[in-house]
């Protein structure tokens, strides 16, 4: 197949894909629906661990997990779920919430869309005990 | 003679878009079959198309290294169509063990992980595929289907209609086939088994066409109704970054491997060992991960994916 057709149907095949599916909502990004939801997609990722507190954001797309040996944050990211002990994150104060930066190539950044009240909580927790 | 092969696969990109669009309106129409979401589908797309392009760019390494073994064999089976049928079974074999090096050697799992790290399961999951093969060097394991008489551009022809066969296997559209068909055949129930995270799971149905080789091989688990896959990796990514999905384990080895205090063993074997290995043992391998799930669930003891722990 000539190079030049390859490229327009690969191109053009994202492209159309990618219209279609945000048009039929399904760029809609996931909220953790209770404080058990996101538990649940922490322990898929870690369950061995022994979760003693969930705090979930006003917006459900993150909760803080304090385990018995480590404190950490699940999060959603489109339709699926991540979640990630925190080792030393550099912590940062956005308009939205925070911005936590993790040595993990895989996991960048964290952005935690919270309120004022919560950020001042999760900062505090984050900074004490990370 | 001059031998010309088709690019089998760049031929069935039309294909490939049009299965994609008949599984997404399948899924929206009835409301199951499985899921899709934006951008997890783009960056699959996008890594397919980058496997295309790193093809293009470096699949002369590939060819020059089989033309070099060409040159030397003294065998030439020919292009019969029996030669064909042969190599091509033959391949799914050699596929078979490349796979499964791609699960237990963290330096060609470094190239695979990428296919896995959707925690989706659809059609597009089947396009994300690697960037950075020629560098796990696996071509090497080609050499005596080539040494033996095969010709080269035979030998990547049927290549190509593996992965193009292994592309509709990647739905959730379809539960099972007849039995005769999954008793031989890899399938979607075979293949979802394969991406599955789960402890039971892990590391099994390496087979590209032909599940035959995960039953003579001892790899064979069968997807269980009340265990349904779920898809992604052990530690799932948190990005859609195309660069850092098709990098990230390369980045992870590099870190590992030059942290300081290590005797060489050890940095070796964070680049050859399988995925999960540490030197102090603070990580776990598929064994191991399976090993404490048995502990957190007992009753599971002895059922598929887990017969080999005591």
């Amino acid at each position: 197949m000539p190079l030049e057709i390859l490229l327009v149907l690969v191109v053009g095949g994202i492209t159309g894909i990618a219209i279609l599916s945000h048009s039929l909502g399904l760029s809609k990004r996931r909220a953790f629906q209770s404080a058990d939801d996101a538990q649940a997609a922490w322990q898929r990722e870690y369950p061995s661990s022994s979760v003693t507190d969930v705090i979930l954001s006003q917006s459900g797309y993150a909760a803080l997990i304090q385990t018995r040996r480590s404190i950490g944050v699940v999060w959603t990211m489109g339709d699926d779920t991540c979640a990630r002990i925190l080792r030393s994150p550099k912590i940062a104060r956005v308009k939205t919430g925070l911005r936590l930066r993790l040595a993990d190539y895989a996991a960048p950044v964290i952005k935690l869309e919270l309120s004022t009240e919560e950020t001042a909580l999760w900062a505090a927790k984050l900074e004490g005990q990370s | 003679m001059t031998i010309s092969y088709p690019d089998v696969v760049s031929l069935a990109v039309p294909f490939f878009i049009a299965l994609i669009l008949i599984e997404l309106a399948w899924i929206t129409i009835t409301k199951r079959g499985g899921r899709y979401e934006t951008r997890d589908a783009v960056t699959s797309l996008v890594m397919g198309a980058g496997n295309v392009a790193s093809g293009i760019v470096l699949g002369f390494i590939a060819w020059g290294f089989f033309m070099v073994l060409w040159d030397i064999t003294p065998f030439d089976l020919g292009h019969s169509w029996w030669i064909i049928a042969l190599c091509f079974v033959l391949d799914d074999l050699r596929y078979y063990w490349v796979h499964r090096f791609g699960h237990k050697v963290r330096w060609v799992w470094a190239s695979h992980v990428n296919h896995h790290s959707s925690q989706h399961y659809n059609l597009t999951t089947a396009l994300r595929q690697t960037w950075t093969y020629t560098f796990t060097f696996m071509m090497v394991v080609r050499a005596p289907l080539i040494l033996m008489g095969f010709h080269p551009a035979m030998v990547l022809f049927c290549g190509g209609l593996n992965l193009i066969y292994q592309f509709w296997i990647h739905t959730e559209a379809i539960n099972k086939l007849p039995r005769w068909f999954e008793a031989v055949m890899n399938t979607p129930s075979h293949h979802r088994a394969h991406h599955g995270r789960n402890p039971r799971y892990l590391d099994c149905n390496y087979a590209g066409v032909l599940i035959i080789w995960d039953k003579m091989f001892g790899s064979f688990v069968p997807e269980q109704d009340h265990d349904k896959p779920d898809y992604g990796l052990v530690h799932n990514i948190g990005t859609f970054n195309p660069l850092r999905v098709a990098f990230h384990e390369w980045v992870g080895i590099w870190r590992d491997a030059s942290k300081p205090g290590l005797t060489l063993k050890d940095r070796l074997m964070y680049c050859v060992a399988p995925p999960g290995w540490s030197h102090d043992n603070s990580r776990d391998m598929a064994d191991g991960i399976k090993a404490k799930h048995l502990k957190r669930h007992p009753e599971d003891q002895g059922t598929p994916g887990f017969e080999h722990l005591s």
